[in-house]
């Protein structure tokens, strides 16, 4: 009887520790995650033991599993790329640049992309890699 | 005429009861506001990213650096590894590099996939030699037959 009657008396106070929960997580995924603009390829970067620091470079590449490249977040082909790499070398020459590539391509594609980016006059490059065991 | 005020509910209270429904009324409405925060936490999820990104540097080879007389040649396949010709395991790599020091040559190592080895795998061989004090890697493609 008297649960009943407790239970009727207001809605709103039953769902307070829902609310206070959704607040916790809300708070937890705003500070502990971050916010980027998601890859147009999916990638699933290589596990590795290096300890390089993650600098912001100025050019991505990214090459995904199927082979297929990426330059700053537009999809493109082989020859394009290396146009536009030779086009961004004589604008901006002490560009930084970094490759994304997924775990799971062959090492012959990636380098093949290397080769292609020596050819536009790029002399080093940073590989995005993330922690084994995660 | 005089069982009016009688049959009235007490004045007091029904104010008092309609000043608490009222307040709470004109606070946030409790239902709306968790549908907003509802909405931001699945936003959140979705938008943000756990990925802790670490890098390796690598030099962009010179497609006539295969030749590579002076350097030990690592051989990366999908199942094996072979340096300078002999297959060796992936815990013997270290000391091999050491036999070539010794031996003489620099540290310059050239790491050539093989039989449609993965990024993974090279990367994995890589990590090994950096660790066993390799300078300076240089990665190679397999000459186009």
């Amino acid at each position: 009887m008297r649960f009943e009657a407790r239970r009727a008396r207001n809605d709103d106070e039953r769902i307070l520790p829902l609310i206070n929960v959704v607040f916790l997580l809300l708070i937890f995924f705003m500070l502990a995650g971050r916010l980027a603009v998601s890859d147009p390829l999916a990638i699933e970067p290589p596990h590795s033991a290096s300890q390089g620091e993650p600098l912001v470079r100025d050019v991505q590449i990214l090459i995904a599993k199927d082979g297929r490249l990426a330059l700053d977040g537009a999809v493109m082909s082989d020859a394009e790329l290396g146009a536009r790499l030779a086009e961004r070398m004589s604008a901006e020459a002490d560009a930084t640049y970094s490759l994304k590539a997924d775990g799971g391509v062959e090492a012959d594609r990636v380098i093949a992309v290397m080769e292609l980016m020596r050819g536009a006059g790029v002399e080093n490059l940073t590989l995005f890699t993330v922690p084994q065991g995660g | 005429m005089r069982a009016l005020p009688d049959t009235r509910p007490p004045p007091r209270l029904a104010i008092e009861e309609h000043a608490t429904r009222g307040g709470r009324r004109s606070l946030i409405g409790l239902t709306p506001l968790v549908d907003v925060v509802f909405i931001l936490l699945v936003f959140f999820m979705l938008a943000s990213s756990f990925l802790d990104w670490r890098t390796i540097e690598l030099n962009v080879p010179a497609a006539d650096a295969a030749a590579g007389g002076e350097a030990l040649v690592v051989e990366v396949s999908t199942d094996g590894l072979m340096v300078a010709g002999e297959p060796v395991t992936l815990d013997q790599i270290a000391a091999r590099l050491g036999d070539a020091v010794a031996a003489g040559l620099d540290r310059q190592v050239v790491l050539r996939p093989v039989g449609g080895a993965s990024l993974q795998r090279l990367v994995l061989v890589l990590d090994r030699l950096t660790a066993a004090g390799a300078a300076d890697v240089s990665l190679v493609r397999q000459a186009a037959p």
